[in-house]
């Protein structure tokens, strides 16, 4: 049934648009307080090496110093996101006997100036005695392999084992098998606004508040208080507008860790602010990874099993990479029915800045190289692209066993709708063209509490003022994928006010019930949902008072909608939202009204309460001569619910592809012995904007019924099809195959000329 | 009752030696590692075995240890 709404599913401009448009919005970055002081930290030269001695006493010698911290000065002990595993709990404000990647902090000077505390770091003289470093997870398992972290025998930080059905039965009924080998490389995260956070210490109180660019202001609290050694309630954690965080600000990292430390310490508030190179060598990024993937079909097509091995290289700490090695093996299997499965996964650490979840979580590398193989194996059998997904879909209440269970599925149509519109959009090629295509899916939100928080996964409050004014509390994270705007529409629609009513207070530890943060896609449906029962507890009040002023039948239903309260069959017959407020106010002892929600995923599997799902077709074009690739339209299909703002929706899709053709095309990390060899944004390709091609997105909405009016993902999940898609589309033009990502014209001129001999050997 | 396998370094159980080699070299901790030390297997060949090669080597070499090593346990399995 279709369900008509007043602001759901009508595009929207964002509520914080303006502001940001023209600079009024204050970003952390934009952030300064009364007497302030400037914190920079000290990096270490060497990949793996022992701390044997610092010595700050010339550094702290210079006028304009404040203070300095290294490693002693932590009281704390080692925190991270895995909190449910202590183990897991491995990073560190400040590196204290040994340092473990190029870039990582070994002390940090606050000064009156940025100039003054960037001298300060020179005069600091650190003795090291350098160590051999492992590079490579291969190396870093062996025997004799220098350890990144003593208690971590071989290197290996995390393992992961899925598998359902018969895997090995399965391949022994195939008719077809393939085996292909990938390496997958890292990619940085490229955030528009850096990390930064600014830090205020009252000494009197012992409270401390942090602003920081942060994608969940929760994990940032509870990282600092295991640093600080602090109680999560003595530090209010705020999060401003944010420039992007694509999965590189869960963590909490020395820009907040050393802010504090330093404001603890000198009792004047402290703002670190990390440059670009910074960013590049000390944050973040997305995993590289050695994928060994195996498919065995029917002669018809069916998939009947799937083998898939992967080893990555991790790093010096966890992250989040322990969960997206768990989710490579999951959403690689997605959106597809595979009765046998086995997947093996090993996370390394290395002498390197430590791989996390980023945008896709965990999907991209795995689903490029799932996707790829699939079309290789469909040439082989001679089947559609297309054709072979449709024999191999989910349908809606499929479930992988001790996995996941789809509900709401719209992958069926979204490809059947791709079928009819690429006929029209694209009906030929030309030499040197091909289309290529990628299924997708991808959760609403994660279901695994690595956190361990005791709280609800979201929470949301809603007050409603005399005049009908609204207050929404909720820690929900705007990162800049437009969840304000969300909130607001999902408010001002159960309430049946206009956005205008609503004032939006969003995350601030000390004001807002807690969330978890933006990752996973997760803050539509979660947040909605808790923002949606708070909204509707006190819609509820109204609507009940509206019922008893009216003397009408328990039978009649009364909706709330264009500022009215009214019997949904007799319009006429009803009030104005604002005079039944003042009346319930009234009767409500002159309180104004509360509502509180929230939401925590029950009984729907290990991943995800839901899945957005649905397909991509990309026609490039390639030149023969020189190995260029141009990708010259991308159509998409997307199952994403009911859409709540189809504007911010499609900004999520058109950023998603951006970013997942830099991955298939040119965005590269180049490492040597632990170095990053480009590490600023004129070295670090990404696709700009003028090369961007043109994005047709059309959607089929089915309902979800776990989800705020029926919505799911609508974010993160057209990332990983875009590499894929591309390179199938060069694979269809050319039969070039590819054994990694990052296709630079050298790459694909060799592929090109394996294809052709290839060709040549078989006739 | 069934006859289960127990891991010689904690108390983990599995019905076949091959899970229990499953479990073992997916446990990250110094005790499991020694042991195989103990009895000759190397774990990083085993991990490389099972990571770069299809089937399952790695945990077919050290099921076929444990076969002889692992201790036998009735378990009730109602
Ligand atoms: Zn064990």
């Amino acid at each position: 049934m279709k369900r008509e709404y007043s602001i759901i599913g009508k595009p929207t401009g964002n509520v914080d648009g303006a502001a940001k448009t023209t600079g009024e919005a204050k970003y952390c970055f934009d952030m300064s307080l009364p007497n302030q002081l400037y914190g920079k930290h000290l990096r270490s030269p060497y990949a793996h090496a022992r701390i044997l001695s610092i010595d700050t006493s010339e550094a702290e010698k210079l006028q304009g110093v404040k203070a300095i911290i290294t490693g002693k000065d932590v009281p704390g002990g080692k925190w991270g996101l895995w909190r449910r595993f202590r183990e897991l709990c491995d990073q560190i404000a400040l590196a204290d006997d040994k340092v473990r990647f190029i870039g990582e902090p070994v002390a940090c000077v606050a000064a009156t100036t940025k100039d003054i505390a960037e001298q300060a770091i020179e005069l600091i003289n650190v003795e090291y005695e350098p160590l051999p470093g492992v590079f490579d997870p291969l190396e870093a398992i062996k025997d004799d392999a220098p350890l990144v972290h003593d208690d971590f025998e071989n290197n290996i930080n995390a393992t992961r084992h899925i598998e359902w059905g018969n895997v090995d039965e399965g391949f022994a009924q195939a008719d077809y098998t393939r085996e292909d080998k990938f390496t997958c490389f890292p990619q940085a995260v490229a955030s528009m606004e850096v990390h930064n956070s600014l830090a205020s210490y009252d000494k009197g109180s012992k409270r401390l508040t942090v602003w920081s660019s942060t994608q969940s202001p929760y994990y940032l609290q509870l990282g600092l208080a295991d640093a600080l050694k602090m109680r999560e309630g003595d530090i209010r954690v705020i999060k401003p507008h944010v420039g992007g965080g694509f999965g590189g600000k869960n963590s909490t990292m020395p820009d907040s860790t050393s802010a504090a430390l330093l404001s603890m310490k000198t009792g004047r508030p402290v703002k670190i602010v990390f440059n670009r190179e910074e960013e590049f060598i000390s944050t973040e990024h997305r995993t590289g990874m050695h994928v060994a993937l195996k498919i065995g079909l029917k002669k018809d097509g069916k998939i009947v099993a799937r083998e898939c091995k992967v080893i990555t290289d991790g790093g010096a700490y966890t992250g989040l990479g322990a969960t997206a090695l768990y989710l490579s093996g999951i959403f690689q299997t997605f959106p597809y029915k595979i009765p046998n499965y086995r997947y093996d996964a090993f996370r390394t650490y290395t002498n390197k800045v430590w791989a996390t979840s980023v945008r896709g979580f965990g999907a991209t590398p795995t689903v490029y190289c799932a996707e790829s193989q699939l079309d290789r194996a469909a040439k082989d059998l001679g089947i559609d692209p297309l054709q072979i997904r449709k024999m191999n879909v989910m349908e809606p209440g499929y479930e992988a066993p001790g996995q996941y269970k789809v509900d709401s599925c719209g992958i069926m149509p979204c490809i059947e709708k791709m079928e009819k519109r690429i006929k029209e959009k694209w009906p030929k090629v030309e030499e040197n063209e091909g289309i290529g295509f990628s299924a997708f899916a991808y959760m609403s939100g994660g279901i695994f509490n690595w956190i361990d928080t005791p709280y609800a996964y979201s929470g949301a409050r809603v007050q409603v003022n005399i005049d009908g004014t609204v207050d929404l509390f909720t820690q929900a994270s705007d990162i800049g994928q437009g969840h304000n705007t969300v909130s607001v529409m999902i408010c001002a629609e159960e309430l049946g006010i206009g956005m205008e009513d609503i004032r939006l207070h969003p995350a601030d530890t000390a004001t807002t019930p807690v969330d978890l943060g933006a990752w996973g896609s997760r803050e539509t449906l979660m947040n909605g949902n808790a923002i949606k029962m708070a909204a509707g507890q006190i819609k509820q009040k109204l609507v009940d008072l509206a019922r008893a002023k009216l003397g009408e039948n328990i039978a009649y239903d009364l909706v709330a909608k264009d500022k009215r309260i009214y019997l949904e069959l007799r319009p006429e017959r009803g009030f104005s939202y604002y005079d039944i407020v003042r009346d319930a106010i009234k009767l409500n002892d002159g309180e104004p009204l509360i509502g509180t929600g929230h939401y925590t995923p029950h009984n729907k599997g290990m991943i995800s309460p839901a899945y957005g799902m649905g397909i991509m077709a990309i026609k490039a074009k390639v030149d023969k001569e020189i190995g260029h690739i141009e990708p010259q339209g991308v159509l998409i299909v997307h199952d994403c619910g009911q859409e709540i703002n189809p504007l911010g929706a499609r900004g999520q899709v058109e950023g998603s592809v951006h970013m997942g053709l830099g991955y298939c095309l040119c965005e590269d990390m180049p490492n040597d012995n632990g170095m990053l060899l480009n590490p600023s944004m004129n070295d670090y390709k990404i696709v700009r904007q003028r090369d961007m091609p043109q994005i047709e997105l059309m959607d089929v909405p089915t309902y979800e019924a776990e989800g705020p009016f029926g919505a799911k993902e609508a974010a993160e999940a057209t990332i990983a099809p875009t590499a894929p898609a591309l390179a199938n589309a060069v694979f269809a033009a050319t039969g070039a195959e590819f054994d990694s990502n990052v296709l630079k014209p050298e790459k694909v001129l060799k592929a090109i000329r394996a294809a052709e001999a290839k060709k040549a050997q078989k006739k | 009752m069934a006859t289960w396998y127990k891991c010689p370094v904690c108390r983990k159980l599995s019905r076949e030696h091959h899970d229990l080699a499953r479990h073992y070299l997916g446990q990250t901790n110094k005790e499991h590692k020694d042991w195989l030390k103990k009895v000759g297997l190397s774990y990083a060949e085993l991990i490389t075995m099972q990571v770069t090669e299809f089937g399952n080597k790695g945990y077919d070499a050290l099921a076929e240890v444990l076969k002889k090593e692992a201790q036998e346990v009735e378990v009730d399995v109602k």
